[in-house]
């Protein structure tokens, strides 16, 4: 596909804005948190990463938390190109349209009057478009882990079709407590630190999150060059342990963007830190890619974002490179292979070829190649 | 901006009384358990959309509904926010959009891209904006499901569709596998992403061509053909137009703006 430039971006994650978070990484002071959770049999403590200033679960403030998130990026576009703006956000929040009308509706105690207005997921979308004037064209994509990675491939086809000059992707996820109780009977949530790729690891550790990136043709030293995405698993919790399904989508984004493997200068692994993913991950990256392959993982900074991990951690990524390093993954000690192991130390980088995966519930999988050149 | 369409599939509750479960393990042999009726809608869709056309291991899917699965968000707030009791597993795992596409990918053996998006507004038309977008870029077919389910009570998505309370909602279920390649369709649509007047809409019908309006969200135009809502409606419009080798020219509204979709048949 032909690329398309990234523009601008910016984040509002656990350990702050880029800039915050890039302290954090570089001073190894990493904030976590606890959150309690309904368990099957009593409540329970699990680890988090919470935003600094907390996004209740409403409408008022995910409008707010994303409305302050895209003033910082939306100057990137001349006001004039609004219109030609498309907006479209990646998330697996729960619409509190559809709660609030099923309070007012179904429990006796809470009914209310019959009130109707149009409203869905979309709606953070619609109203920021208009207050900002951007085009009318919005969109909600839900595909899990992978919802705001492919809201960016959608935006980057888009623009390549020539229906748009600039797409604004946004990336949100807040706690919720139905979602990470859902992780938790899964089995998925670690006691207290994400460890991915480590023989130890023992599970994924939730975070908060909303970042954004403005994509168009205008001059940038960053590129979204191509990507893959698919469905394709072995459960609908997750792909085969052989890897091959993450196989597909790498070699597929690679072709997409005509690039070489040993052309990549890095690679962004999606490691959760969960048992099968990591296993999983590692495998397709022994199958893409020669030992000597440099790859590190991100959600030890700032926890496993779901919806908004896609836009989040290609963010984080540029702003490190834009710093001049590739940060190490913290809490790897004995990588699960004998010939692959993620970065133990940040090392110098300033530009290159970057591989970004994200593999989801729901069998989506997907992989995209971003590229700087100074 | 134009597709080919090669072929449809169209169900809706209010013209046809079929026991969908029964039909997806009697007829289909498929698995139902562990899945809301949501899904299985879905599904009794796609499998009647895999009688009619080939569907390719790398076809794209996109599926698009005006508020989602109702029930599993119902059941979820009941049991963990009024009920203080743990999360069921796969009430956990349906709540996730992509998980309706996941088993419609699977019934159809479809391995290629699959997204689950909703759109505040002409959500049948936007879905098909970045089904082009995509196709135009990966040069395969896709296939676009709409969904829109009428839970119980009604009145839950009547509050989220902003309509009166008197409002006849149905639940429906639209497929079409569409192409950019015109060999063997049955009809060709093209679509726009402009925004028309109420003034330059009433110009269009001018010519004849016989147009159909989203009759509730259309409430002040003529012409309506249907009194009852879901939010996919357009998608609807369109496969009874197939149905029929019509020509068609579709007027969709929201706020007072309107988009369009024509639709010329090939057969």
């Amino acid at each position: 596909m032909a690329s398309v430039n990234i523009l601008k971006y910016e984040i509002n994650a656990s350990q702050g804005n880029l800039s915050q978070t890039l302290k954090a990484i570089k001073n190894g002071k990493i904030e976590q948190s606890l959150k309690r959770i309904q368990a099957s049999l009593e409540e329970v403590e699990i680890p988090y990463y919470s935003l600094k200033q907390a996004v209740l679960q409403d409408q008022q403030s995910i409008y707010e938390a994303l409305k302050n998130l895209l003033l910082k990026i939306l100057p990137a576009i001349e006001a004039t190109k609004r219109p030609s703006t498309a907006l479209i956000i990646g998330t697996s929040l729960v619409d509190w349209h559809l709660v609030d009308a099923i309070d007012a509706t179904v429990y006796e105690d809470e009914k209310q009057p019959y009130v109707s207005h149009k409203q869905s997921i979309d709606s953070y979308a619609k109203v920021l478009a208009d207050e900002f004037g951007l085009s009318s064209f919005t969109m909600t994509i839900n595909t899990a882990c992978t919802s705001s990675a492919n809201a960016l491939l959608e935006a980057s086809n888009m623009i390549n079709a020539g229906m748009f000059e600039y797409a604004v992707v946004l990336g949100i996820e807040i706690f919720s407590p139905i979602m990470s109780s859902g992780f938790y009977a899964m089995d998925l949530i670690a006691r207290r630190m994400p460890m991915p790729f480590d023989l130890d690891r023992d599970g994924l550790v939730l975070g908060e999150a909303i970042a954004g990136i403005v994509l168009g043709k205008s001059d940038a030293v960053w590129s979204l060059e191509g990507g893959f995405s698919n469905c394709h698993s072995q459960t609908i919790t997750s792909v085969s342990q052989s890897g091959d399904e993450c196989v597909e989508v790498m070699q597929k984004a690679l072709q997409s963007s005509g690039v070489k493997a040993d052309e990549v200068t890095a690679l962004k692994a999606h490691a959760t830190g969960s048992y099968s993913n990591d296993l999983a991950e590692i495998n397709a990256i022994g199958k893409v890619f020669e030992p000597s392959v440099k790859f590190t993982a991100l959600k030890p900074y700032i926890g496993h974002t779901i919806g908004a991990s896609g836009v989040l951690e290609i963010a984080l990524l540029m702003a490190a490179v834009d710093d001049g390093f590739l940060p190490k993954t913290l809490f790897c000690e004995h990588s699960i292979s004998s010939d692959y192991a993620p970065l133990t130390e940040h090392v110098k980088c300033q530009e290159g070829l970057f591989m970004c995966n994200y593999f989801g519930f729901g069998g989506n999988n997907i992989s995209l190649i971003i590229k700087k050149e100074l | 901006m134009k597709l080919y369409i090669k072929n449809y599939s169209s169900y809706r509750s209010d013209r046809e009384d079929v026991d969908i479960r029964q039909l997806l393990k009697q007829k289909y042999k498929l698995d139902t358990r562990r899945q809301d009726d949501f899904i299985h809608l879905a599904l009794y869709g796609a499998q009647m959309l895999k009688e009619r056309t080939p569907i390719r291991e790398d076809d794209e899917l996109y599926v698009t509904s005006g508020y989602g699965d109702v029930d599993v968000i119902q059941r979820t707030n009941t049991y963990v926010n009024k009920e203080k009791e743990p999360l069921k597993l796969f009430d956990f795992i349906n709540l996730l959009g992509n998980t309706t596409s996941y088993y419609v990918a699977k019934s159809l053996n479809i391995r290629g891209k699959n997204i689950f998006q909703i759109s505040d507004n002409f959500t049948y038309i936007n879905s098909l904006v970045s089904l082009y977008a995509s196709i135009k870029n990966s040069q395969k077919d896709a296939i676009l499901c709409a969904i829109d389910l009428a839970s119980t009570p009604t009145e839950v998505s009547k509050r989220v569709l902003g309509v009166e309370k008197d409002v006849k909602i149905v639940s429906s279920v639209n497929y079409q596998k569409f192409s950019l390649d015109a060999e063997d369709a049955i009809a060709e649509v093209e679509f726009d992403l402009k925004i028309y007047s109420q003034d330059e809409i009433h110009a269009m019908m001018q010519n004849g061509r016989k147009a159909v309006f989203n009759a509730v969200r259309c409430a002040k135009a003529k012409n309506s053909e249907d009194a009852v809502l879901f939010e996919t409606m357009a998608s609807d419009a369109l496969n009874r137009a197939l149905a029929k080798n019509e020509d068609m020219l579709y007027i969709d509204c929201y706020e007072e703006k309107y988009k369009i979709l024509k639709l010329k048949s090939l057969k």
